[in-house]
């Protein structure tokens, strides 16, 4: 089914909703995830009901007896978000049926998880609830390892990265594996909508929300989320790192729509330029590398990536540099196209 | 040295090279510390994707003949249930440690006693018996560790290590003593079966009479764990007329009570379990018989009291002080609890919630 047209992203319209997540949680300062989860929740038009997997957005906003949500917000366990997504929304198609909930009152669904709640013990659980095509949205703030246990390595963690179960050491320089790249594990699954989404470019992401939760079956949005106390950055950059991490074409933003692959706002342009570029375009090929960010000046503000720039560990970055660029290439060649 | 720290030393020391472990507060202390010893001894680390997998790296590795261990804190060893059965009925030699945490459901990550049943009593499914090793000081996490390796090769069954958040993450001077017993040969090991009968581990027998006979060949074998795997600590208790029970950290802070309690000329005690299972029922009965009151205090609302009050049997009079969600007992409210025990017949008392 289509996305359906929905009323327009106005920042005036916006600035009057309540912020369904309200000030005085304890995420820490600099978090970005409450800033994707806010965008998130105030682009949506019609009540939403949350469940969420353990993790840092779990705890730090729910601490007893305190609650930030100002939605009905449910948390179970570490690997069920989307399990228990899925038997809320089975729950409210079997009111309706009964004549309990109004035939025309619509109540979205929203699975929340960080990446090791998705990536890693909640893949089953997601994978499932794609599978029998619950009406819901699951999103996952990736901040790319468990930030709330004290930074272990995720299957999201990138190559040569220092978490405290891959310490960088004189023999083993960080993370030895590439991240798994779970949005096109949850593009396998022929879902109506899926996108990946950074807040630093806000409009995309609440648009994606929206085109996500209108999709009529299960959508995913897979969201940039820069943790300050895991990277080892400092603690005022978040935005401009989850800007970057688009710029540098780690994070490249891109929506796939019944199956076709379309590459959206900087991510968009970029991919133009190169298209222009590598077709010979002398002036496209000088701005494509004016605004196409190289990856090592992303990685050099987190001190997690500090040593992979001695001398020593330079094979590491070159694998990681490589890889981005690999990926970015296929990506490139995929847009329009059928995923 | 964290006791988180000197367990995973310890288990070293035991020769344990492979370690498999999923995050988990509080008790990340242990696999951070293996991430980075595991290759420098020529072992292996592996952070699994969910505790599940974890547990059944466990089953892998010990079916291979490794001294392989896993830990995690309540709700993960709740996932690790089903890979313990199976360990269990294959009889795989392993060592589990739960640096259990307030619950149930998430709880919180205080330090708690709650999973006294779920680690004695059999929390996964089928009948069988696990030997639970409870620490009570940063030393004893090191030492009970390299016992529980040891124990876990002698009777091919895995060994559970039950601590809390206070004894994982509180620091103390611990002596790393390694192990003096050799690795005993595991012939039953799938090694390859180059010049010898292929060997086979599992846990499924079909039929009836066969599983019978399994059954009946681990109950032997539990009984001989019974009767020779007895560990507990007494203190006091030659002249004591009331005896507090109580393990791991609750026993710390019993330990300061009794010594308050001696002072003012109260007659008490201490029993200390070590071994959870193999309870040491024959030494309480034996109190019990000399005519001792019983006090049993808990970080939960009363679990091993159950295993007391089997043991006495209705010969003594037995009260039970719990605290639980993370609260920990001050020993002036241990003594306060030791001066009405003396003075009225048995109850249970609980905090009063504020």
């Amino acid at each position: 089914m289509p996305a359906q047209a929905s009323i327009p992203l106005k920042l005036k319209e916006l600035s009057n909703k309540r912020d369904l997540l309200a000030g005085g949680h304890r995420m820490c300062a600099g978090c970005i995830a409450p800033t994707a989860v806010r965008q998130i929740l105030l682009a949506a038009e019609h009540p939403v009901v949350a469940t969420n997997a353990t993790g840092c957005l779990e705890v730090s906003t729910s601490i007893y007896p305190y609650s930030s949500w100002r939605i009905p917000w449910m948390h179970s366990a570490f690997e069920n978000s989307a399990a228990t997504a899925a038997g809320i929304e089975a729950m409210y198609d079997s009111l309706k049926q009964q004549g309990k909930i109004p035939a025309d009152k619509r109540i979205d669904f929203i699975a929340l998880g960080g990446d090791g709640g998705t990536y890693d013990i909640g893949l089953q659980a997601l994978s499932g609830a794609l599978e029998r095509g619950h009406r819901f949205l699951y999103v996952c703030y990736d901040n790319g390892a468990y930030m709330n246990t004290g930074i272990q390595r995720s299957s999201s963690t990138p190559r040569g990265a220092h978490t405290t179960t891959t310490p960088a050491g004189k023999v083993i320089p960080g993370k030895q594996q590439f991240r798994k790249d779970l949005t096109k594990i949850v593009a396998a699954h022929n879902i109506p909508y899926l996108a990946q989404a950074s807040p630093n470019n806000w409009r995309d992401l609440m648009q994606k929300t929206r085109k996500a939760l209108n999709c009529g079956g299960p959508a995913f949005l897979n969201v940039m989320a820069p943790c300050h106390r895991g990277w080892r950055c400092k603690i005022d950059i978040g935005i401009e790192l989850a800007r970057d991490s688009v710029s540098t074409c780690f994070w490249p933003l891109y929506e796939i729509e019944n199956g076709i692959l379309k590459l959206n706002g900087e991510t968009k342009q970029l991919a133009d330029l190169k298209k222009k570029a590598d077709a010979g375009d002398e002036a496209a090929k000088t701005k494509y590398g004016q605004k196409k960010k190289p990856l090592t000046g992303w990685l050099k503000q987190q001190g997690r990536f500090a040593h992979l720039f001695k001398p020593a560990n330079e094979y590491v970055l070159n694998e990681l540099v490589g890889r981005v660029e690999n990926d970015w290439n296929n990506l490139v060649e995929k847009d329009g196209k059928l995923f | 040295m964290k006791g988180n720290e000197a367990l995973a030393e310890a288990a070293i020391a035991a020769g344990c090279r492979c370690y498999f472990g999923y995050p988990i507060t509080p008790q990340n202390e242990i696999p951070a510390y293996f991430a980075r010893r595991m290759p420098q001894v020529g072992g292996t680390f592996i952070q699994s994707e969910s505790e599940v997998s974890a547990i059944n790296m466990v089953y892998g590795a010990a079916a291979a003949g490794l001294r392989a261990m896993t830990s995690s804190s309540s709700p993960g060893i709740s996932l690790k249930q089903e890979g313990i059965s199976y360990l269990v009925g294959a009889e795989l030699p392993s060592v589990i440690v739960n640096i259990s945490r307030g619950g149930p459901g998430l709880g919180n990550i205080a330090p708690s006693q709650s999973d006294y049943f779920q680690s004695t009593k059999g929390g996964g499914h089928g009948d069988y018996k696990i030997l639970v090793l409870a620490p009570s000081s940063v030393q004893e996490m090191a030492d009970l560790t390299i016992l529980a390796f040891e124990l876990a090769d002698k009777y091919r069954n895995p060994v559970i290590i039950l601590a809390d958040g206070i004894l994982g993450q509180m620091l103390e001077p611990a002596v790393i003593n390694p192990s003096l017993q050799k690795i005993p040969e595991k012939p039953w090991a799938l090694t390859g079966a180059q010049n010898r009968a292929a060997n086979c581990i599992k846990s499924l027998l079909l039929d009836a009479r066969m599983l019978e006979e399994h059954n009946l060949r681990l109950q032997k074998k539990y009984q001989s764990m019974s009767a020779g795997e007895v560990r507990y600590e007494t203190k006091h208790t030659e002249n004591a007329e009331l005896v507090i029970v109580a393990f791991g950290s609750a026993a710390r802070i019993a330990k300061s009570a009794i010594k308050i309690a001696r002072a003012k000329g109260i007659k008490v005690g201490l029993l200390r379990p070590v071994s959870l299972w193999p309870f040491p029922s024959q030494s309480i009965r034996t109190l019990a018989e000399r005519g001792v009151k019983f006090l049993v205090l808990e970080l939960n609302f009363g679990q091993m009291l159950e295993d007391v009050q089997l043991a006495v049997n209705g010969r003594a009079k037995v009260d039970f002080y719990g605290r639980t969600g993370g609260a920990i007992p001050t020993p002036s409210e241990i003594l306060k609890q030791i001066e009405t025990c003396r003075s009225k017949i048995c109850s249970i008392n609980y905090k009063e919630a504020v």
